[in-house]
Formats: C-alpha cells, structure tokens, sequence
C-alpha cells in the first residue's frame, strides 16, 4: 500500500510540472496589465513601469519562469503580487472554509444521491423512478446563485434561521456549522443530483448481471443481493463521479461562496484574475493541484477496497 | 518541498487562529462593500473606492476636508495646527500638531514622518499619484514640528496635495520601513480607527484608536464586509446583518431600499463624470462633423431618466458641475436628431457610419454604453461593441484600440486636474507622461498650463473656461452625465455630520460618529 502511494505520489509530479507551466503561460497571455489594475487610473507609464520593476515582471519571460519553478520547487509559491503578503497565508486564511464546504457537500451528496439512486433503480420506471429522475434533472439545471438566493429568503430573512453572511469564526465549531448548512445544502443537491443518477444507471446495469441472477436463485435474501452484490459492484462509477466532482466542487463553489458570503478558494481565484495577480493565481493552482492529486489517490485506493482486482493490477 | 507544502496545507485545514482580539470599548459597525476584496492599503496605493473608504478611518493629512463636504474652500486643520505661504506661494509651512500618536505603538508623528510621507507620495516607485507632486522641489523638517514645503512652481490647490486624499495621507516611517510590502495590509496611520486584521476575500476588521488626538471614537469597531454580489448584500442589509450598505446609483434601487424600515439612503458628491471621449487624430472621428453629429445625437435627459434623476444630473461640461473652475457657458451642442443626421450627411455618412469600440463587461458601464448605443442608432451611427473584461478594457484602450472611450470618473474638485488629466497633450496614451487623455485633444493646452501655475485666481478661472469652451467646442469629448455616491444605512446610526459629500468615496467614520 506504501509503495502504491509513493508510486502514485511520484507520478503527480510530472503533472503538477506541467499545470505549473501551463499557469504560468495562461496568466500572461490574458491581456491586462497588474500594475495597471494596481495602480489605478491615474498612474503614469513611469509609476507603471516601476512597479512592474518591483514585481519582476520586466525581466524575459524566461527568466520569470524559472524563477517561479526554482522557488515552487524549494517550496516558496511566492508572494501576492496585490496585497504583498504570501500565498501561502493568504489562502491559508481561507481554505478551511472551502474544505468545510467540499466534504460537507460531498457527505450531503452521498447521504442522499446513493438511497434515492438505489430506490429509483429497483423502481425501474414507476412513479419513484420518474420522480427521482425528475428531480436530479431539477438538481442539475438550478443554477447554485437561484437556488442559493431562494434559501436565503426563506430560511435567513423569512424564518431568521441561518445568517446572510456566512462568514463564521474557524474557532467556534458550533458557529462553524450553523453558517455551513444553507452552502452546503446548495451545493450538496447538486452533488446528490448527480449521484442519484450514477447510482442509478450503475444498479441497473449491476442488477441485471448473471451474478445477481445466480444469487437470487441460491435463495440470498433480497436486501442482501442489492446491499452487497449490487451496490459493491455498482459503487465504483459512483465512487469515480465523487472524486471527480470534489475536484469540481472546490473550483466551483466560487458562486456559492459569492451568495452565501462565505470565505473560499473560489472567491480568491475569481479575485486574483480580477487583479491580475499572477503570482497569487500560479500559487492557488499548485495548491488546487496538489488537492486534486490527493483526492485522486483517495479514489484509487478506495477501488483497490471495493474491486481487489485493480490493486493486483 | 513535500514536507514543507504539506505543513502548511496541514496549518491551513486545521484553521488558523484568529489574532488576539481587541478590546471593545464600543459598539461595532458592520459595513457592507461591493468588491470581492481590499487591495493596498498603504493610502499611497489606495485606488480603488474600497481601499479609499477605509484608508480615510485610518489616515490623517496636514489638513481635511470639513467631514461631510469637498469643497476645497471649507479645508481644515488636520495633522497640522496652522500653515502660512510665502507670498509668491512657493514656500508653505505647516506647524504640526503635538503629540499625535500612530497606531499599534508605532510613536509620535513628526515632521521627519510628513517629509518621508510626502517624498514617498511623489516618488514613483512608491506612490500611484506621484504625478500630482511634480511641482515639488522640496518637502523638509525645519524643526521636529515644523515641515517647509518648497515648490518649483505654482499648483491650483497646494492644500489639496496635503489633505486626507490620495498622496496627500501621512504614514508612520517606522513603520512602513519595517514593515516593507507588508504595510498595504498593515498599515499604521493616527485615524480614529486601527486595522486589526484582514480575513482574505472576506473582510477587514478595524479597531477604534482610543489614543485618536481628536478623542476616542464613540463606535468600537468597524466590520468591513467585502460582499460582492448586490442581491446578498441587499439580503444581509434588510436582515440586520450590515449597518451602512454600499448602494447602487439607481433609481429603482434607491426607491426600493428607502421602503426598508428605518433606513436612510444618503446620495452625495462628488459626482462621477462621463464623458465619451472621441480620438480626434484617427478616422471617423478627425472630421469635426462626425464629432458634432455625434455631439447632437446624445440625449442627456434621456440618460438621467435611465439612471435616476435622485442619483444622476445631466453633464453641462468636459469638467464635473462644482470643481473649482467649472463653467456651464461653453457652448454645449444641444440633443438635435435632426441637426446629427444632417452633418452625417455633409461629412458623407448619409448612409450610416459603423465604429468598433472596445468597452467593459462592467455591468454599470456596459448598460450606460448600451443606451448609448441605441440613442446614436437613431441617427445612423452603429456602434459596434467589443466588450472585453475590465482590465482588459483598461489595457486596451491605453494602446489607443478604441476610437471613442466611454469613460467615468472624479477627481479631486479643481478643474485643472480634470483638464490635465483628460485633455492635455501630455496625457495622452504612448506618450511618456500619458494618463486619460484618449481624445489625443491638445487644442487647450496653453490654458491648462497657463492656469495651473497663475497665482491670480480670477485669471486662473478665465483661463479654465476658456479651456473648457475650446474643448466643447472642438468636440473633443462629450459630457453625459454625473452619477453621485449611494449608501444605505440605518437610522440608528449617526455620522456626526451633515454628509453631502466625501472624498474617500464613502462615508467618513470619525470620532463623533454614534450608533445607537
């Protein structure tokens, strides 16, 4: 199992390698100038070219580049080039939120995108199925900022249940999860639409194979083929949907963290392309890499659980 | 470099502890702030309206703005108790106040922080507005209360270069020195309030200075919320979650906000003004007739209806309505559909002219450019909108891609830094010393000079509407219309003044502020 991570570990690097240069370039081909958006609108070219000075950013292209690699490379991701504080501080201050968002969408998701998959595919075509097909279908065409403005009139100005501003204090849990339910809820219907759809199309195809027929003559009890047989064989496409969406999730939340108010990854992407802060978009694409990466293992080592066939291979 | 990434990831999940908080000696003021987050703090680096509204609780100048005004003959003392001139108005000295405190232990502010302060604002390296300090030959410490500023030459308003404004804000040296890069997000000034921390993308908390020389502030603190999104900050205002809530300059906005129970929508100067301005050296725009059919076919009336007419009043200059300078009599081309067909038909635009403008995503812009749009459609002339993101809009239209710029903004309320900044030949773009001039107009120059460095105020006045008749007159950019400032706020919350206006952009908090 050690190997295997290692192994796994190994193999990212290449890819954080490659994201690492492909940021680099995407970022200074989208047209707009940081020190302009620093400086603002009354800012000399002389001030301009002063501040790019400062921010290294008038030295060859190369020479930015493997500045930036030798830096990520011993650890330092750099500094923001807007605030002059480091990025490693900076989204430090914001990526509990989002890791609070992720999981507790991705738990809500689960909790309720497996069941009611489950549920629909033993109802194949009754009313259950079509209800649960319709709502999924619901789930996936509300956009997150309709549905999110819909909880808040109703649960934080009609019934003053939950706050509009869902900025909560890291050291207070209790205060921590009252502001998470409403984000979570917008986000985690979508997830569960999604997984019930998975899970759905994956019992199906699960229940129909010669193994379940073969149980359900040696006189297994009903539950247990669909519990056991059905759902072990089915959950490795759902378990492939959930970690492929956790790396959406934490990308995406970005429209959640704007309605809810809430601190998070998303919202200091969207600012620092806004600002054009190279150094700040490069950093949170080394550390949303590495999140991907270790979401991605988490997933490979779960099939190795599930399916004992992929850890022999 | 694993061991390193994985610490910190670690930190980062298991939530940094917040900072040490202050002591509350009063209650707190939630404010709500259409921006996604604070960029510089360092107030010679605050540009943007959510960095000046907070720079100004926290920062003095030599002199102030009475609270609640812009008018610069209602300057006061500020850092600085009294200040004389040489009689040539070269030579100024300004006697500090004593035993003004910066925040956070940082000292005494002295002349050696005035002087570091003023040669850090017009330094560019360290100072998005060293250009408005260029007739500085000189700033020095006679005493350690006594600074002595020495000009080349004479300026429209020198008072305006010390006020609580732009590079006119004074630092602690100490501690921009040890603080380096770091002092944009911790800056030390002698205001009425302190920063205290700032949660990346989501807020800045502010604590009152109890040392503050004008006496402790009534409001204890001051939560800065950066909420982007109007709708939510709209919800969390009407829920009680915000005391003062940044509003939109819209009528229906304005209508609808001033149903909520015991609110207060305050509108208040300076008036942002927009001009398009047309590049008079590039087709179609060098034909004077396509300038003046232009000039003709917009309705003013018709964009203050658009906007609000609570919130918005008609452009009657290329200088906003109550800038020291400004004048109404300069021979505005009046709305005329008729009149605009006509000179696109003499200048052999009988069949309709199609222009290429590069324009902002910016919801506010991009609507007001849309009415535009249609209102020059009605006399032939198509615009053909490029609309890129914002700072793409700002990059490109400094490269001179765009042949009309639609444009708004306000300046400090003398005309010359209006003038100078949208019309001289030296603003304009790929010029070493360009800023905002996209007209490439240079038909006022010698009058914008002349009335900067005039010691005679009546002259200056002659001089800066001439300048604006010329402007006018040779169609080098159109005035549409000025769009005040908006905020919500609570009836319970006083500011201590009567507010019409502020130059921070944003209503100042000081010491006599209460909320109840």
């Amino acid at each position: 199992m050690i190997g295997f991570v290692f192994r796994r570990l190994i193999a990212s690097i290449p890819t954080l390698l490659a994201v690492l240069t492909l940021v680099f370039i995407i970022v200074r081909v989208v047209p707009g100038d940081p020190a302009l958006v620093i400086l603002g609108d009354q800012a000399t070219p002389e001030a301009a070219a002063a501040l790019r000075a400062r921010l290294g950013l008038d030295v060859p292209i190369l020479t930015q580049y493997v500045r930036f690699l030798g830096n990520a490379l011993t650890g330092d991701i750099g500094t923001s080039m807007v605030s002059g504080r480091p990025v490693f501080e900076e989204v430090g201050a914001v990526l509990p939120h989002t890791i609070d968002l992720t999981i507790a969408s991705m738990i809500l998701g689960i909790v309720v995108g497996v069941p009611v998959g489950i549920w629909a595919a033993l109802h194949r075509n009754g009313v259950i199925d079509v209800a649960a097909r319709l709502l999924s279908l619901i789930g996936l065409s509300f956009p997150v900022f309709v549905s999110g403005i819909f909880l808040l009139i109703g649960f934080a100005l009609q019934l003053r249940w939950f706050p509009v501003i869902g900025q909560a204090d890291l050291g207070d849990y209790g205060d921590r999860i009252h502001k998470l339910i409403l984000p979570a809820i917008t986000l985690g219907l979508v997830m569960a639409a999604y997984i019930t759809r998975v899970t759905r199309s994956a019992m199906l195809a699960s229940l129909s194979e010669d193994y379940i027929r073969t149980a359900r003559a040696k006189g297994v009890p009903w539950r247990r083929v669909v519990w056991v047989h059905g759902l072990r064989n089915a959950s490795l496409p759902v378990v492939t949907v959930v970690g492929l969406y956790v790396g959406i999730l934490i990308g995406n939340s970005v429209l959640t963290e704007i309605v809810f108010n809430r601190p998070g990854l998303g919202k200091v992407i969207v600012g620092a392309l806004n600002q054009r802060d190279y150094t700040m978009l490069q950093g949170l694409m080394v550390i949303y890499c590495f999140l991907i990466v270790v979401v991605n293992l988490i997933t490979d080592l779960l099939y190795g659980v599930l399916d004992p066939r992929v850890k022999a291979a | 470099m694993k061991t390193k990434l994985l610490a910190g990831l670690a930190a980062m999940i298991l939530g940094a502890a917040p900072l040490a908080a202050h002591a509350q000696q009063g209650p707190t003021l939630r404010v709500g702030m259409a921006a996604q987050d604070v960029g510089r703090l360092d107030p010679h680096f605050a540009v943007s309206t959510i960095d000046r509204v907070a720079v100004a609780w926290m920062f003095n100048g030599l002199v102030r703005f009475r609270p609640g005004s812009i008018n610069p003959a209602e300057i006061e003392p500020d850092l600085a108790e009294r200040w004389e001139s040489s009689e040539d108005g070269k030579v100024w000295t300004f006697h500090l106040r004593r035993g003004v405190q910066f925040h956070g232990g940082f000292g005494e502010m002295t002349a050696d922080d005035v002087v570091f302060s003023l040669q850090k604002a017009g330094n560019a390296g360290s100072s998005a507005f060293s250009a408005d300090y260029r007739a500085f030959q000189s700033v020095e410490a006679v005493d350690p209360y006594t600074v002595r500023i020495t000009l080349r030459e004479n300026v429209p308003s020198l008072l305006g270069l010390v006020t609580n404004y732009s590079g006119g804000y004074i630092v602690s040296r100490r501690a921009v020195e040890q603080r380096g890069a770091d002092f944009a997000r911790n800056p030390v000034g002698t205001g009425p309030f302190a920063m205290e921390r700032i949660t990346p993308n989501t807020s800045a908390e502010l604590v009152a200075n109890a040392q503050y020389f004008r006496g402790a502030p009534q409001i204890g603190r001051i939560s800065y919320r950066f909420i982007p999104s109007d709708a939510s900050r709209d919800l969390a205002y009407q829920n009680r979650e915000l005391d003062l809530n940044y509003g939109r300059a819209d009528q229906t906005w304005v209508n609808r906000t001033r149903q909520v129970p015991n609110t207060t929508v305050d509108v208040f100067e300076p008036g942002e003004l927009t001009i398009l301005s047309l590049d008079v050296s590039k087709p179609p725009f060098d034909d004077i007739r396509v300038r003046r059919a232009f000039a003709h076919a917009i309705n003013r009336q018709e964009m203050v209806r658009w906007r609000g007419p609570d919130v918005s009043r008609e452009g009657q200059s290329v200088v906003p309505r109550g800038y020291l300078g400004f004048t109404a009599d300069n021979g505005l081309l009046p709305f005329d559909q008729a009149r605009a067909r006509a000179l696109m038909a003499e200048a052999g635009h009988a069949n309709g002219l199609s222009v290429r403008v590069i324009h902002t995503q910016l919801p506010e812009m991009l609507n007001g450019m849309q009415v535009i749009q249609q209102q020059l459609r009605r006399v032939g002339i198509n615009l053909d909108l490029q609309v890129v993101e914002h700072a793409t809009f700002h990059q490109q239209i400094r490269q001179n891609l765009s042949p009309l710029v639609y444009y708004a903004a306000a300046r400090f309320p003398v005309a010359d830094i209006f003038l100078s900044q949208f019309f001289h030949s030296r603003s304009i773009p790929g010029t070493p010393t360009a800023v905002t001039n996209f007209s490439h107009c240079n038909v006022a120059d010698s009058q914008i000079d002349a009335a900067r460095v005039s010691t005679n105020r009546e002259e200056q006045l002659r001089l800066w509407a001439q300048a604006q008749r010329l402007l006018v007159e040779n169609v080098c950019a159109v005035p549409v219309m000025e769009t005040l400032l908006v905020f919500a706020r609570r009836n319970n919350l006083s500011y201590g003044y009567e507010l019409r206006g502020s130059m921070s952009l944003g209503p100042l908090i000081t010491e006599q502020t209460r909320l109840n």
